[in-house]
């Protein structure tokens, strides 16, 4: 079947099997930044923006996303100049091993997009289907309120 | 990528071509909401999903009574001030301890009841709040949820298309308790009570349990141990323990019978404490 969505900007009619998930669509067609992680919706690491939400591309049919708006992580910058919130995961170590990140980020910029100044614990939550193997859970959080801080421009 | 044998991907635009595909295709076709489950628990005999996302059945009507389109998403319930204004917004409160954000942005309120899993929070919530389901089934009906599951357990397949919730009285409350291994593993137990007063006794009690691991039912036994009594500590005690007799228990690999038994006493207890506590500062 054919489907016709936008990705990261750019209008695409592509050939789809009518089973398969988004994840698979998005790393065929070149999205690597999306990744391959529990398969189940429990890890967060294939996270996409579907008009604006974030979810399991893992989860989700791929003509489910016929007509909407796909933002893979690659989409994020603009300009040349990367989004405030993968700046601040690189500013302040939130990046580890680096295969949660692309999820991470993807839950963190729907969080700001609806709530410019989240608390800690709202930070927490909105990452909570997120996991990172390496763990801390502590500078992704410190990233996303430096990132808040200067999308507010108060720097 | 976990393979499937999902032949055909059909999207409807009327409830009545739905369930004439749904009908004509049997139980090679499924419907689907976010697809969540659909996808996860695809059977081998699963050719065919009919999405209902272009029957635009997305959205909360109603000011005291609630109409939930069946394919409103989790977010949309908590992110909606009419659903957070019912009763306290206890639904908001359940809802955002449902799966993870990612998830909650999918799943739909259709999609879950008809998944009809024994661990959902979302069912016996909606059972203690006394639901009716609108369904397609032959033609338009609108049914209480117990008897929708009545039906489905008959094998046949009323296609939801919205829940409503009738408008809560005044001097009434509602409480929700779920055990799990972790905050994000289905319930090992769950309950929800709803309790009305009038002139300081219970004029109504709703309690459905869930996760024993069976279906979630509400409990009569347990209704009628509280009805026309005084919500106060002894009472409570005494439902609790009725509680406890009144679940049709197992073991599997989640918790014992047993434990569970005692967990259905700890949560009407608890659930019921916490009403008490809300119905106390209304009145």
């Amino acid at each position: 079947m054919t489907i016709t969505l936008t990705i990261n900007g750019i209008r695409k009619t592509l050939e789809i099997e009518p089973g398969e998930k988004l994840l698979g669509l998005l790393r065929r067609e070149g999205y690597m930044g999306v990744k391959i992680g529990c398969e189940a919706g429990d890890c967060g690491a294939c996270a996409v923006l579907l008009d604006g939400r974030s979810v399991n591309s893992c989860l989700l049919f791929a003509a489910k996303a016929d007509g909407c708006k796909v933002v893979t992580v690659e989409g994020l910058e603009q300009d040349g100049h990367l989004h405030p919130v993968q700046e601040a995961f690189l500013d302040q170590g939130g990046v580890q091993c680096g295969y949660c990140t692309p999820g991470m980020i993807i839950s963190a910029v729907d969080l700001l997009s609806r709530n410019p100044s989240p608390t800690e614990t709202e930070i927490r939550r909105a990452l909570s289907g997120n996991l990172c193997r390496c763990t801390g859970y502590v500078k992704q959080i410190q990233a996303v309120q430096r990132a808040a801080a200067v999308m507010r421009g108060d720097r | 990528m976990i393979p499937t044998a999902i032949r055909e991907y059909i999207k409807p635009t009327s409830i009545q071509e739905a369930w004439a595909v749904l009908m004509e295709r049997g139980l090679s076709a499924k419907p689907m909401g976010g697809g969540i489950d659909v996808g996860l628990y695809a059977t081998p005999d699963l050719r065919i999903v009919v999405d209902l996302g272009g029957l635009e059945l997305s959205y909360v009507r109603g000011e005291d009574e609630l109409d939930i389109g069946a394919t409103t998403t989790f977010a949309e319930m908590i992110e909606s001030s009419r659903v957070g204004g019912y009763l306290d917004g206890i639904l908001v409160e359940i809802l955002e301890k449902v799966a993870s954000p990612l998830q909650r942005n999918l799943a739909t309120v259709g999609g879950t009841l008809g998944s009809a899993h024994p661990w959902s929070d979302v069912i016996p919530a909606l059972l203690a709040l006394d639901a009716q389901v609108v369904v397609y089934h032959e033609r338009r009906q609108t049914l209480p949820l117990a008897e929708y599951f009545a039906i489905r357990a008959q094998g046949e397949r009323p296609l939801i298309t919205e829940i409503r919730l009738p408008r809560a009285p005044v001097m009434s409350a509602c409480g929700f308790e779920e055990y799990s291994k972790t905050a994000f593993d289905v319930a090992i137990l769950n309950c929800a009570c709803f309790v009305e007063l009038e002139a300081d006794r219970c004029k109504t009690a709703r309690i459905a349990i869930g996760g024993t691991p069976a279906m979630a039912a509400r409990r009569p036994t347990v209704e009628e141990s509280l009805t026309g009594a005084r919500l106060d500590g002894e009472a409570i005690d005494r439902v609790a323990e009725i509680a406890e007799r009144s679940i049709d228990a197992r073991d599997d690999r989640r918790a014992t019978a047993a434990y569970r038994r005692h967990l259905a006493r700890v949560g009407v207890s608890r659930c019921l404490r916490r009403i008490a506590r809300k119905l106390e500062t209304m009145g």
